[in-house]
């Protein structure tokens, strides 16, 4: 035997898996050659070392987790048995439709922006919105008249002359703002308040109340400039009504010659 | 024989009887815990990968092939789990750290004996320690698992004679490494 040989039996002789025979060769040769028996002897002490080294236990914890991961996984294994539930199939079926490309998935996002940008905007406008901006709209107007009516008391006229320019500001003011002007036309003492507040009558003309509240005031104006300015809206309007009121001022003694011209040019085109 | 009564049961486990695996972890748990053990010397991390060695065994159950030596399919797979994690955790064995082992057994011998018997256990894991991975690993599979070479060939994937080189090469870089570190106590 040669020394090479002995590192191939040592091992084997370590785990008594030699014959007899090879024993025996293994140990002449160990007995005529000193370098191998003395390593031979060392590594054999070695490996009859590992072996002392005591077998340990595992923690009490290991087998519980084991029965864990088992009971973890049949339960996987049934429930893939009786095949997806709908979650999985709703995911998978979602899963499908998402792209795989980024710049389409960028698009996709996009696109579902604006779906939901243009859905919010017509529902704001359609309902709930709709409705809050009416409301606030009657508001803003219930707001203005509450303000021009509160003008028109003030003692300052041109706190009332503001109240009349507020009125404007109205789309279609309430019969309380209409004929808090009809007063101012009739009884306002300074003329300007009551020439403006011939003025915002303008709009509203196609009300019956307006129409006769004009038709009455030309009896109380005293002011000519009131009186022209009153004359020419009847005619503007087209009232036919104010025939007689304006018949008779023009029989009035005293009055300015140019109103009563003007009134006379009047009954000529309400004819 | 109890061989062939495994190969039987992880073939049943194979054909679906997954809750079987129950018997195989009785059997085995125990030494591939101290496999990993000398390993590692982390008994944590050893109770971790014995868990992962027999999820992995359900996992590749399909693989489990009729004639299949149970124990050699067992053990690669145990190592393949050991290399795992070393590449996961990059953990080497810190030389002279501490180990996580147990008490040293040894009721049969008086006070003295057994102070020095202690002193050599102790200083044998060291040097176990100490000796590359891949040489550790062998010297565990072939003294403390007491698998066969042929066994160990075919965890290995290389010649029987391959592996009783390698045997004899480990024991005696231990026994260098077991002298050094006599002589450092000594001194």
């Amino acid at each position: 035997m040669k020394c090479d040989e002995v590192r191939e039996q040592l091992p084997d002789y370590w785990t008594s898996a030699l014959d007899e025979i090879a024993i025996a060769q293994l140990q002449a040769h160990l007995a005529s050659c000193p370098a191998c028996r003395a390593e031979a002897e060392t590594l054999s002490v070695i490996w009859k070392k590992l072996g002392a080294i005591p077998e340990e236990k595992p923690g009490r914890a290991l087998r519980a987790r084991f029965e864990t991961t088992l009971e973890a996984y049949v339960q996987g294994l049934r429930r893939a048995e009786r095949g997806p539930g709908t979650r999985e199939k709703l995911d998978k079926w979602l899963d499908a439709w998402w792209p795989r490309q980024p710049a389409f998935q960028f698009g996709f996002a996009l696109a579902f922006l604006a779906m939901g940008l243009l859905v919010g905007y017509t529902l704001t406008q359609n309902s709930r919105g709709g409705a809050e901006v009416a409301r606030l709209r009657e508001e803003v107007r219930n707001t203005r008249q509450l303000v021009a009516l509160s003008l028109m008391q003030q003692q300052s006229a041109s706190e009332r002359l503001r109240g009349v320019d507020y009125s404007n500001r109205i789309s279609q003011p309430d019969p309380q703002v209409l004929s808090a002007l009809l007063h101012a036309v009739n009884y306002d003492q300074n003329v300007n308040v009551r020439l403006a507040a011939l003025d915002a009558l303008r709009p509203s003309a196609a009300n019956t109340t307006v129409r006769r509240g004009l038709v009455e005031s030309v009896d109380r104006q005293q002011s000519p400039l009131v009186q022209i300015a009153l004359i020419d809206m009847l005619v503007d309007i087209r009232e036919k009504e104010a025939a007689d009121s304006l018949k008779d001022l023009t029989q009035e003694a005293g009055l300015n010659p140019d109103v009563r011209e003007r009134a006379q040019w009047a009954l000529e085109k309400l004819k | 024989m109890e061989a062939q009564a495994d190969q039987l049961v992880m073939l049943a486990v194979r054909d679906g009887d997954v809750e079987r695996i129950s018997v195989l972890f009785d059997r085995h748990h125990r030494m591939l815990f101290n496999f990993f053990l000398r390993l590692t010397t982390n008994r944590g991390l050893s109770e971790d990968l014995v868990q992962e060695v027999f999820f992995r065994m359900l996992k590749y159950r399909h693989t489990f092939q009729p004639g299949t030596n149970f124990t050699a399919w067992m053990y690669q797979i145990a190592r393949n789990a050991h290399i795992d994690q070393m590449r996961k955790r990059r953990l080497e064995i810190v030389h002279d750290e501490e180990p996580d082992w147990g008490g040293v057994a040894s009721a049969d011998l008086n006070p003295h004996e057994r102070m020095a018997h202690a002193q050599d256990i102790s200083l044998l894991r060291r040097a176990l320690a100490r000796l590359p991975v891949e040489k550790r690993e062998l010297l565990v599979l072939s003294r403390f698992q007491n698998l066969k070479y042929s066994e160990i060939a075919q965890i290995l994937d290389c010649e029987i004679g391959a592996v009783k080189v390698r045997v004899y090469r480990a024991v005696r870089e231990l026994g260098q490494i077991f002298s050094e570190l006599s002589g450092e106590k000594a001194s």
